[in-house]
Order: structure tokens, then C-alpha cells, then sequence
């Protein structure tokens, strides 16, 4: 066995070699506690502050998990907050679209305005109610930024703030191209399947050679068939590894051309060749981004249903395009990721036909699918301590 | 469109491009994403080949000024080379696979490209 393949087998037994059960990625049951022991309690990626970038603009992002959309604002004062959407008077949706730029929120019902912070400015004839002003902000949600980040928590109390959640990998983090990032590029799609399931398919490279046979040239070959990462790390609920390249992989003649654009603007960016270059994060529970400056790639794995899943994925880049070579540079960059991840669809809705039938009671991992099996396990935990919550306080487990 | 009419939408020197005008020069990601969808394997090859070969010149001779200050023709020029990265994709990586490979890119949608200015 080789030194990787040696170090992977040494994590293994930490985390376990069993099978594990294959109700969890697709029954509804288990996701409905996931989202109340995982989503409802965890910080989430949801954007970027480059979407915010002066006072007044706003965005909304739906978490169709928790049955609710979020107005994230940047008010007057330059500080982001973020609320449910929704008006205090009867509950009605208060922001339909995704973004932009407002001095104030009304509602369309009977015109109650709220600014930036989410107090409630102006209610027409407001006399006749029987309460205060004051008592009629919209709900907070707490929010927090982290290399440019944007993450939310829908606990009303988050039991740790989001640096002491990211750990060591907040440090890591700022030092990425995404920390300075003013705008990106983005593709979306959605994907019939559970989104661990989906996630899992980003934390493994056994799959790489046989669905990502032409467009995944590099990332296999040379003696390692596989392409097996050069080394995994663990951080808490988040998990890492270190990209292997097949630097004896030939790039075609336009690839060559448009990677040699793309690297002369790292350097000038002065990431090139930076420590962190090969590095996934994997932040818990739905999110991951390279350290590539050339591809600094994200992707956000949003529970939609416990078969529906969307993906956002973002290539961040620093600055407007300066000129038209770093243009195509990263049209290239984000054109080669889409195709890639085109591949990657199909076999995931493919996964969660074949589990949601029910034939097999238990999925395989092996040493190198390790990530994979720390998400459920982390998952599985997490779970677990719910239903003991919920069974101690005389609930129904 | 025929050639004599054709001519005079690139900057000199970039002639043998001005077939591929019509379908090729777009402005947005997805609109270029689209366009090699929509291509016929002759047509995506013949411009392949004929971009790949100008295409460190268009680059050299764009980079001279500014994006902002890109004029009419200029700017097609761009959408060109910016369109060849996904002909390039189809050409160079997916080969016979592109046909296949476009029934899967359908429901993955380009929402943003790098740069609002292009649009």
C-alpha cells in the first residue's frame, strides 16, 4: 500500500470501516430530524459580501428546508443583518426579489415599512393597534462573515459563534482568493436526489475516471489511477483535503493557452503558487471551496427536500475584468467546471433512484470515500443527540 | 450572409473569423454556453480551428486598450475568443462525447458570468 493509501487506512479506523445504513439518504423521516438537529442549528453559507457591497443594497435567499427566505441587508450604517422575511403585522412575505438596492422594505398588504436594521419605521394608521413600534422589528437571524462570507444561523441562540465553528479553517480562509473577492461567476442547477448524496459526490475521487473520463484528464494517471487526494485532515465537523495533480498530464491546445492567462493574473493577485492552492475545505454541513487561485471554486449544497437538492457554484474572482485576456481566462475557468460538474448530475439523481427504492439496506465506503463517511457520522451524531434531547425533555423521539 | 457583406465586422487582420460572427460574437456567459449548443459539429470544428489560431493575436490586440474603450468591432472580436472557450470544451475535451454532453449541460444555467460590463 502506498504512503496515502496507508495514511487513509489510519483514519479509518478512527471513524470506522462498517457498513452504513442507506435509510438516511433518501428517507423523509431522517431528513425532517436532520433539519432540526443540523440546519436549523448550524451556521450556513449563504452568500457573499461582495453582494452587499454599499449601504442599502439587500438580497433574499430561500431556505425552502426551514420553509422560510431571508432578507440579508446592508443598512446605512455598513453593518449586515439578516431577518426572516417576513412582516410583523400578519405574517406576510415582505421582499419578492433576489436583490438589489431599497432605502426601505414595505409590505404590499397594507404597507408596513421597515429599514435596513428591521425596525419597523411607519405603519399606516398604527394608532389603532394595541401594541408598540418597538415590539415590531422584523425576526433577527444571526449573521456573521468570515473571508468574505456570508453565514447565517437560524438558532435564535447559536451555541458557538461562527469563527469558534469554523475552527482553524477561519484562519485558512481569509488567506483565499475568496477573502477579497468583488465579484464571480455562478451556474445553478437542481438535482433529484438527497443532498448527502450530492455532497458526497464532491468528497470522493473514486468516481473521477469513469464519469469524468475526457474532461478529468488531470486529475488522474501516473500512478495513481484514481487520483486519489495527496492527503485528507479534520477539523471538528469540517473535513479537507489535499488535491493530487497529474502534472504529466498534457492540457489541450486551447486549455494550455487560456490556464497560462489565468495563472499570469494569480501571480499578479499574488497567489501564485500559494501554500493553499490544493486545498478543499469542506465546511460543514453543505459547503465546500478550493483554494485555487485559477479556480476558486464553490459550491453551496442546499437541502431543498429530502429528494431535492440545489447547487450554487461560484467561481470568485478579485476585481471587474481588468482586460479582455483575463476575461477569457475565466470564462475558460468557469466553462470547465460546468462541464465537469454536467457529468456529475446525472449519476446523483442515478444514486437516489436506486436508494430511495429501498433494495439495498447498507452503503459501502472504502478508505479513500473517508470524507463521506465523516459527513454521516458527523450527521448521524448530531441526530442522535436530538432524539436524546428531545426523549429526556418528554418528547416523542 | 456573403463574404463582401460580411466584411468589416472584425478589426483588420482577424478576416477569417468574420464567418463565424453571426453565431459565435454574443455578449454573456450564457448566451456563448448556448451557442455551442446550438452549433453543428462541422461549424463548432471550423471555428475551432480558425480561432485557435488567431486567438493569441485577438488577445495581444485586444489587451492594447481597456475593455471600456472596446469599440463595436473590437467588442464581437472579444464575444469571439470568449465563445471559443466553449467550442474549445467541445472540440478539444468532449469530442464524439458532445452530443451526449449537451443533454446534461441543459439543466445546469449560467445565472452570472465574471464581469456585469458583459452583458
Amino acid at each position: 500500500m502506498d504512503e496515502v493509501g496507508a495514511k487513509a487506512e489510519a483514519i479509518v479506523e478512527r471513524l470506522g470501516t462498517g457498513p452504513v445504513p442507506a435509510y438516511p439518504y433518501y428517507r423523509q423521516d431522517y431528513f425532517d430530524l436532520e433539519v432540526a438537529a443540523v440546519f436549523r442549528r448550524t451556521w450556513l453559507q449563504v452568500g457573499h459580501v461582495c453582494e452587499l457591497p454599499e449601504p442599502g443594497t439587500y438580497m433574499v435567499r430561500p431556505l425552502e428546508f426551514a420553509k422560510t427566505t431571508l432578507l440579508i441587508t446592508r443598512g446605512p450604517d455598513g453593518v449586515i443583518r439578516a431577518f426572516h422575511n417576513v412582516c410583523t403585522h400578519r405574517g406576510t412575505q415582505l421582499v419578492f426579489d433576489e436583490g438589489g438596492r431599497k432605502t426601505s422594505f414595505t409590505c404590499l398588504y397594507h404597507a408596513w415599512t421597515f429599514n435596513h436594521d428591521g425596525q419597523l419605521r411607519s405603519a399606516p394608521d398604527f394608532e389603532r393597534f394595541y401594541t408598540e413600534k418597538s415590539k415590531c422589528g422584523l425576526p433577527p437571524v444571526a449573521v456573521d462573515v468570515c473571508a468574505g462570507l456570508i453565514f447565517v444561523n437560524l438558532d435564535p441562540r447559536p451555541k458557538q459563534g461562527l469563527r469558534d465553528f469554523l475552527g482553524r479553517y477561519a484562519e485558512e480562509l481569509e488567506t483565499l482568493p475568496v477573502a477579497r473577492a468583488t465579484n464571480f461567476s455562478e451556474y445553478v442547477y437542481e438535482v433529484d436526489a438527497n443532498w448527502k448524496l450530492t455532497y458526497d459526490n464532491f468528497q470522493e475521487n473514486y468516481h473521477l475516471r469513469f464519469i469524468h473520463p475526457r474532461s478529468g484528464g488531470a486529475a488522474v494517471g501516473e500512478g495513481n489511477q484514481f487520483g486519489y487526494p495527496v492527503a485528507y485532515n479534520f477539523n471538528g465537523p469540517h473535513r479537507g483535503q489535499t488535491i493530487w495533480v497529474n502534472t504529466k498530464a498534457a492540457p489541450t491546445p486551447f486549455q494550455a493557452f487560456a490556464f497560462g492567462k489565468q495563472a499570469g493574473f494569480a501571480v499578479a493577485d499574488g497567489f501564485a503558487g500559494g501554500a493553499r492552492n490544493k486545498e478543499y475545505y469542506g465546511i460543514f454541513p453543505n459547503f465546500f471551496l478550493l483554494g485555487s487561485a485559477t479556480q476558486p471554486f464553490s459550491q453551496c449544497v442546499m437541502p431543498v427536500a429530502a429528494d431535492r437538492t440545489r447547487c450554487v457554484i461560484r467561481l470568485y474572482w478579485i476585481g471587474e475584468d481588468r482586460c479582455a485576456s483575463q476575461r477569457v481566462g475565466r470564462e475558460y475557468a468557469m466553462a470547465l467546471a460546468r462541464d465537469i460538474h454536467c457529468e456529475d448530475r446525472a449519476v446523483i439523481e442515478a444514486g437516489h433512484r436506486g436508494l430511495s427504492s429501498g433494495a439495498i439496506e447498507h452503503i459501502h465506503f472504502q478508505s479513500q470515500e473517508v470524507l463521506c463517511r465523516h459527513l454521516f457520522n458527523t450527521i448521524d451524531a448530531m441526530v442522535e443527540d436530538y432524539k436524546s434531547g428531545r426523549a429526556a425533555a418528554g418528547g416523542a423521539t | 450572409m456573403n463574404a463582401q457583406a460580411a466584411a468589416g465586422r472584425l478589426p483588420p487582420g482577424f478576416e477569417a473569423l468574420e464567418p463565424f460572427v453571426e453565431h459565435w460574437a454574443l455578449a454573456g456567459s450564457a448566451n456563448r454556453a448556448q451557442a455551442r449548443d446550438t452549433s453543428t459539429e462541422s461549424d463548432r470544428v471550423a471555428f475551432y480551428r480558425a480561432g485557435l489560431t488567431l486567438a493569441p493575436a485577438a488577445l495581444d490586440y485586444l489587451d492594447r486598450k481597456p475593455l471600456s474603450e472596446l469599440d463595436e468591432q473590437d467588442r464581437r472580436l472579444l464575444s469571439l475568443t470568449l465563445s471559443l472557450c466553449h467550442a474549445a470544451l467541445a472540440v478539444e475535451t468532449q469530442g464524439v462525447d458532445e452530443p451526449k454532453h449537451a443533454k446534461m449541460r441543459g439543466h445546469v444555467r449560467i445565472t452570472r458570468g465574471s464581469d456585469k460590463r458583459d452583458a
